[in-house]
């Protein structure tokens, strides 16, 4: 029996392997076909969408609710972009490393205090992290370059892939799609590791902290130890995307990262679904076209995109699908579709009980 | 007068009460008995408009009480002392005395002043926090709350629970001193059978949801197969 | 005497006292709204923004500071028993993630909604008090007209909120439907008009601290409030969400925090401050912290 169980069990982690594998290369040739601005569009929200896994991950599986993830991300973003400013020519992927280290970190340091909390106080907590971290990037001027953040340029196109463009634009094409082939990469490898985590012993240990922690703590799970270990994974997730989305705009400034990131976040997770992976990957793509969803909104009402309302468009679009997504369909666009998928199946099987009779 | 006709309830699958029918009239106690689950509370729960019924009706005179919100059944004249008497500890006696008196057209000062009459113990404490007051006491200033508003209907959940056996009989005494004096229907849910049916003038056997005997208290107290199977009240 | 009043310490302490009933307000409209809904409010701030907004603008038309005033608490009073009604009554009885999240997104379209119409810009309310120091034998004592304005202001509605509470019959009405709601029912108390009688006059409080903060130094600007709003939670937080008296010192003990950081180390880091208060605040006493939220109802 048990062989069996442990066979399944990797025919599931296959089956995942294959699914995530399916889905980034077809994000791969989607990024050929697109433009150049819809490309790098489309890079930040890998960006994004690993933060959004950590999100998930958090508030959906050990039932925590972070207003901090805006903090996490600007502490990877900054390891990232301190690093990468004085060493331009370290292997991209140290550089990523150490924003995931630094990002988990910092979820250590909120998280160890924050298992002493509950649900509005943990969110008030978080959010406190996150409005004092920007702040704190002010201070240490030397290291971080204050207001006016670091440059740097680390995702140089390697020349194979560059050769493959030809025409004027042939750079900005080629660095465009390059970026945008990475970030999807990255935020595929994620994927894959969150999808894992999320059925795996200590995901299941999660949900039963969540739902029940007087009965998970009977059955000698360690509260605190699990809840800490759920913001440090959600705060690594946090600083790899943050630093994959400020080495992608080869910037890091205080403004990169301000509170209302925090709710588009959270905006973000729950019109995906809360809790759920395929949630965290329609969070990301509404957030790679969300330029896009904004000019269309402002072309509809007829509103001057440069103007004040204009400008301000993206944070009433977004708080507002927040809170009739709440309202009216609080399990999101993943919840919506599971349920269709649902009363599908239900109804074919009911159909065929029919038929029997 | 208030009568229940065919009452059923659920919560979700579970059929708490199924067509329950009763009457209670005006000086008059009526004692609702049966084990733990047996749907007294949620009896009770369902006049006071807590909780929703599936069919059946609650008339109050000739006013039905169905969908009508808890707080408006109180301005009817109907006192409910809930499970556990509901005495709010964070507050004072008076101030839960001054609570229990707002809903009603009644003088305030001079239903403290009889309540305070008729409850001296509460007199003491009157400025004290609930939360130091023993079982008897809370019972007493549940009752006194109930009574300040001048009901015409009180309805009891099981006022005997955690007191002492002398103090349980006071109280008894007391509810039917009560009742007969301000001509009141009295609604008495007990799983305490033995002390309800010794001022009770009707009962009603609940087992289960449903009404397994009604009728005369002495009746009921009498009927062996009762005593044994419905009311623990075997030697 | 003239000289301790004149003092770099007085003068923390008085800069740290007049920031901190702004934030022991906030707390306290937080903690009314806790009480009676279990909700901790984040668009708090935000709706009072916008309420000093509506109401400190009509300056412009020529109305007095005063009326200005109350058109801001009132205005901001209807939004918040709007607020309750609308979107937090649908929300009663759910996941307690439902609410905040709903709240987070109101903060969102709000703060958005008053940048588009008034921009980013910070605005200076002028109040009918001076601004100017006071001074002591030539040396400057940090306390100005407004900023005794501001406290007595402060104080005198932490007296009124503490009054309704304690001896009116709306006041007894709201604690019971906060301690023991279905107790109340029983007894004929109106609950759900109870809750949004909380959410407006938890509104009104806040309300009336936006405008201090906005006739101050300080200013009205969109974002003005979230760092007021965290520190206000902070500080309901410390006091335990359930005890205005806690929200109130708690408000106090941050404001002066805050200033005592900001003036020995750098500004920057006076937000850490508040965190470091509610971390060392659980460790002394975490049942504080969680006065009741293991048994909560909603």
């Amino acid at each position: 029996m048990n062989w069996l169980g442990s066979l399944r069990k990797q025919e599931t982690t296959h089956a995942r392997f294959i699914c995530v594998l399916g889905l980034t290369i077809l994000a791969l040739v989607v990024t050929i076909f697109l433009p150049p601005v819809a490309d790098s569009q489309l890079a930040s929200g890998a960006a994004i969408t690993i933060v959004i896994l950590g999100l998930s991950w958090l508030i959906g599986w050990s039932g925590q609710i972070s207003l901090g993830n805006s903090g996490f991300m600007a502490v990877g973003a900054y390891a990232a972009g301190i690093w990468a400013h004085h060493h331009a020519t370290t292997p991209l992927v140290f550089t990523l490393l150490l924003a995931t280290v630094a990002g988990a970190f910092s979820g250590l340091v909120v998280g160890i205090p924050s298992t002493r909390l509950r649900g509005p106080y943990l969110a008030g907590m978080t959010l406190a992290f996150a409005a004092a971290i920007t702040p704190l990037a002010q201070n240490f001027t030397s290291m971080t370059g204050g207001e006016g953040g670091l440059f740097f340029n680390t995702l140089t196109t390697p020349k194979w892939f560059l050769h493959q463009f030809g025409g004027i634009n042939a750079a900005i094409n080629a660095n465009a799609q390059w970026s945008a082939d990475l970030a999807v990469v990255i935020a595929g490898v994620m994927f894959f590791f969150m999808a894992n985590l999320f059925h795996s012993r200590s995901g299941r240990a999660m949900r039963l902290v969540r739902d029940n922690d007087v009965a998970a703590e009977l059955m000698g799970i360690n509260l605190p130890r699990t809840r800490t270990l759920a913001f440090v994974v959600a705060a690594a997730f946090a600083g790899l995307g943050g630093a994959l989305f400020t080495l992608l705009n080869a910037t890091v400034t205080p403004e990169t990262f301000p509170l209302t990131l925090s709710i588009t976040l959270l905006t973000l997770m729950v019109l995906g679904g809360i809790g759920t992976l395929s949630g965290a990957v329609i969070g990301g793509i509404i957030y790679s076209f969300s330029p896009n969803l904004v000019s269309y909104v402002n072309s509809l009402t007829g509103v001057n995109p440069s103007s004040n309302l204009g400008a301000n468009m993206q944070g009433i679009i977004f708080g507002s699908l927040l809170i009739l997504t709440m309202l009216f369909a609080p399990r999101g666009i993943a919840g919506v579709g599971l349920k269709i998928k649902h009363s599908l199946q239900s109804r074919r099987k009911l159909e065929s009980v029919e038929n029997v009779n | 007068m208030i009568r229940v006709d065919n009452l059923s309830v659920s919560y979700g699958a579970v059929k708490a009460l199924r067509n329950v029918s009763l009457q209670a009239s005006p000086g008059l106690i009526t004692a609702v008995l049966g084990a733990n689950g047996a749907g007294k509370t949620t009896l009770l729960r369902a006049i006071s408009g807590l909780v929703t019924p599936q069919s059946g009706n609650i008339l109050l005179g000739e006013k039905s009480l169905l969908r009508m919100p808890t707080e408006n059944i109180c301005r009817l004249g109907l006192a409910h002392v809930p499970e556990g008497r509901g005495v709010i500890a964070e507050l004072t006696v008076e101030d839960n005395l001054r609570l229990g008196a707002l809903a009603s057209k009644v003088n305030l000062a001079e239903g403290l002043e009889t309540q305070y009459a008729q409850f001296p113990a509460l007199a003491d404490r009157r400025k004290k926090y609930c939360a130091t007051l023993s079982g008897g006491e809370r019972q007493m200033l549940a009752m006194a709350r109930a009574l300040i508003a001048q009901p015409k209907v009180l309805l009891l959940d099981e006022p005997s629970l955690g007191l002492a056996p002398l103090v349980t009989s006071e109280l008894m005494k007391l509810i039917l001193q009560l009742c007969e004096s301000e001509n009141l229907t009295v609604i008495l849910v007990e799983q305490n059978a033995k002390s309800a049916l010794r001022i009770a003038h009707n009962a009603v056997v609940l087992h289960l949801g449903a009404v397994v005997a009604s009728g005369d208290a002495k009746t009921v107290a009498d009927d062996e197969d009762l005593r044994r199977y419905y009311l623990g009240l075997v030697e | 005497m003239s000289s301790f009043l004149t003092s770099a310490f007085m003068h923390n302490i008085f800069g740290g006292l007049a920031q901190g009933v702004i934030y022991s307000l906030v707390a306290l409209s937080l903690v009314i709204i806790w009480q009676s809904t279990h909700v901790l409010n984040f668009a708090q701030g935000a709706m009072a923004m916008l309420a000093t907004y509506i109401g400190m603008t009509q300056i412009d038309r020529g109305i007095g500071y005063w009326w200005c005033l109350v058109i801001s608490v009132v205005v901001g009073m209807v939004f918040g028993g709007v607020t309750e009604r609308v979107l937090i009554r649908p929300l009663y009885g759910k996941p307690e993630i439902n609410p905040i999240v709903v709240m987070v997104g109101f903060l969102g379209v709000i703060e958005a909604v008053a940048t588009a119409i008034w921009t980013s810009t910070t605005r200076n309310i002028a109040a009918p008090f001076s601004q100017v120091f006071f001074q002591s034998h030539g040396n400057l004592v940090y306390l100005s007209p407004f900023i005794i304005f501001q406290v007595i202001l402060a104080v005198v509605i932490m007296l009124l909120v503490a009054a309704l509470f304690r001896f009116t019959k709306l006041g007894l009405q709201l604690r019971a439907s906060a301690l023991a709601p279905e107790v109340a029912r029983l007894l004929g108390v109106r609950v759900n008009r109870m809750l949004t009688i909380g959410w407006i006059l938890s509104a009104g409080v806040g309300a009336i601290a936006a405008v201090i903060l906005a006739s101050g130094s300080f200013g009205l600007f969109p974002t003005d409030m979230d760092g007021v709003f965290v520190a206000g939670f902070i500080a309901a937080a410390v006091g335990g969400l359930e005890s205005p008296i806690g929200a109130i010192a708690g408000g106090l003990l941050i404001g002066l925090a805050e200033q005592f950081i900001l003036a020995y180390w750098s500004p920057n880091v006076a937000p850490l401050g508040g965190i470091i208060i509610l971390v060392v605040a659980l460790m002394i006493r975490p049942q504080g912290i969680f006065t009741r939220t293991v048994g909560r109802r909603v």
